[in-house]
């Protein structure tokens, strides 16, 4: 099955664009749900600097770009989540000082960078039709592991989502699950560098799960519209950029928060009014 | 069953409790009395594993760290104060009841029809079954700790920490609440450790209160002696007078 995955993207940077598509699309809006449910929208922008930052480190001392983010993003993670469970420290002032430290760092790497400013310029905002193969192999990788890991720990994720303390006084493991989340965040976060990139990331992270908060009360339902907005914008918007000659990245995210404010404008549950009350009680 | 030694815990420069020592049996249900910044929700939040301390702390006769395997988390049940959720929020009032089982199926593991057909009966006991499918977001502060308290009690705790569960409640469904946990007591044979600051509010068969100021126990007795006015009065540095009705002792400004 992997030999035919790799025929796939091997056949063309057009085909491979495609299905970096579905995966970058898949695998944020994934992550969007826990972003959005679990209000940690400076969590992902650090995590997206952070592999921001890691990857312009890479290029400034020659190492592989994609492995020196997700090491930052990891380091980051690993930093984080103890840091945001300290009751003596505001979680936001620690994030808001993580993520300019990690600005700074990103910004004096490309200070430091003197040739091949345009490909660390790339990680900023992707390129999807320039994509590698090993680029479209390792977004697949995580993906898999980001699926798996939503659908074998569902119903400990709901919980945790729902309410972390209450988690925790019921037996759920929730401190390795929100971990674990930091983990994946880094991991998504630093494989999508290439796709929508180390900014417009933030995007994907948020978008595709605030608009399946507009549309459904059911977790199951929240994954699967989170996933089918986001898929939907990645291809729409690599579409959109094909026609037009647009940068991808930047597409994708345009069409993202098309998606967004439709979701919005038509929202069910915002027009509480005529939610069929019958339904609730019958269910 | 539970015994705590010696227990004290500080933040930073503040010593939020210090040197407490209690005894509760297997049954019991102990008020944990005292004005605001006493320590009553540190002490609970000890119990339940949520904060480090310094000292003892045993529960069914084995000593216990701040940090607890699952199998003793599993043990213990903890009701917050009922707290605001997102309108939107995707989560209906029985499966926020089914989280709370969620621990005790495992992982790897769908919670079965047994833990539905429980979520549903707790739902109904609790009066509020025909709101089984809203989502919890849109109940009323009342309805959402009726969830709360069903929630508690299909984890089949053996222990049940409730911190100030009837605050922000309407006065009749204090009152509603009280009555189930006094159900709930009384039909289940759980160990209950019950924070309140307010005195009119007790369940019937709280028969027992430790009374707690600036982090030290200062009374460990029987109900009607912890609330005499000379007790308040000291507890609150400020003059408060008691009265009986209807079997129930009241409190009042002397």
């Amino acid at each position: 099955m992997l030999e035919s995955f790799s025929d796939v993207i091997a056949c063309s940077p057009i085909r491979r664009a495609v299905v970096a598509c579905i995966l970058s699309g898949a695998s944020c809006s994934l992550l969007s749900v826990f972003v959005v449910l679990m209000r940690m929208p400076l969590i992902g922008v650090s995590m997206s600097h952070a592999a921001f930052a890691g990857a312009v480190i890479g290029m400034v001392l020659g190492f592989n770009p994609f492995l020196s983010g997700l090491a930052l993003c990891l380091l980051v993670a690993a930093a984080l989540g103890p840091l945001s469970d300290r009751t003596d420290l505001d979680p936001e002032n620690a994030l808001g000082i993580v993520f300019s430290f990690l600005m700074g760092v990103a910004f004096l790497g490309m200070g430091i960078l003197t040739r091949t400013k345009a490909s660390a310029l790339n990680l900023m905002w992707g390129s999807l039709l320039t994509l590698s193969q090993t680029d479209v192999l390792i977004l697949a990788t995580v993906t898999a592991a980001l699926l798996l890991f939503v659908a074998t720990m569902f119903k400990e994720i709901g919980s945790v989502l729902f309410n972390r303390r209450l988690a925790a006084s019921s037996g759920v493991p929730e401190k390795g699950i929100y971990y674990f989340l930091l983990f994946l965040t880094g991991a998504v976060v630093s494989s999508n560098l290439a796709t929508v990139g180390g900014l417009l990331i933030f995007a994907l992270l948020v978008q595709p799960g605030a608009t399946a908060l507009q549309l459904t009360y059911d977790l199951r339902l929240f994954f699967v519209i989170s996933v089918l907005a986001g898929v939907g914008a990645c291809l729409s918007g690599l579409a959109v950029s094909y026609v037009f000659d647009l940068p991808s990245g930047a597409s994708v995210v345009l069409m993202s928060t098309i998606f967004f404010a439709a979701a919005f404008v038509f929202s069910p549950k915002r027009r509480k009014s005529k939610l069929n009350v019958k339904d609730w009680k019958d269910a | 069953m539970i015994e705590v030694a010696n227990l004290s815990v500080t933040k930073g420069d503040t010593r939020l409790l210090s040197n407490v020592n209690l005894k509760v049996s297997q049954g019991e249900l102990v008020g944990i009395l005292g004005p605001n910044g006493a320590g009553k929700s540190t002490l609970i939040n000890v119990i339940a594993g949520f904060e480090r301390f310094d000292g003892a702390l045993s529960l069914w006769g084995q000593r216990q760290a701040w940090r607890r395997p699952r199998s003793t988390r599993l043990r213990i049940g903890y009701i917050p104060q009922t707290f605001e959720v997102d309108p939107a929020f995707p989560i209906s009032a029985v499966e926020a009841v089914l989280t709370g089982a969620v621990g005790r199926v495992g992982l790897l593991r769908r919670a079965g029809v047994s833990e539905k057909q429980d979520a549903m009966r707790l739902l109904e006991m609790m009066r509020i079954g025909h709101l089984a499918r809203r989502p919890l977001g849109q109940l009323s502060g009342g309805e959402r700790q009726k969830v709360f308290l069903a929630r508690a009690i299909i984890q089949k705790p053996d222990i049940l920490l409730l911190d100030e569960p009837t605050s922000n409640l309407d006065i009749a469904v204090q009152r509603e609440v009280l009555n189930l946990i006094d159900e709930i007591h009384l039909a289940h044979s759980i160990t209950m450790l019950m924070v309140t600051h307010d005195f009119n509010l007790l369940p019937a068969s709280m028969e027992r209160a430790v009374l707690l100021k600036r982090g030290r126990l200062v009374f460990d007795g029987e109900i009607r002696q912890a609330l005499s006015g000379e007790n308040l009065s000291k507890l609150f540095d400020y003059p408060l007078a008691t009265f009986d009705q209807d079997g129930r002792r009241f409190v009042s400004y002397a």
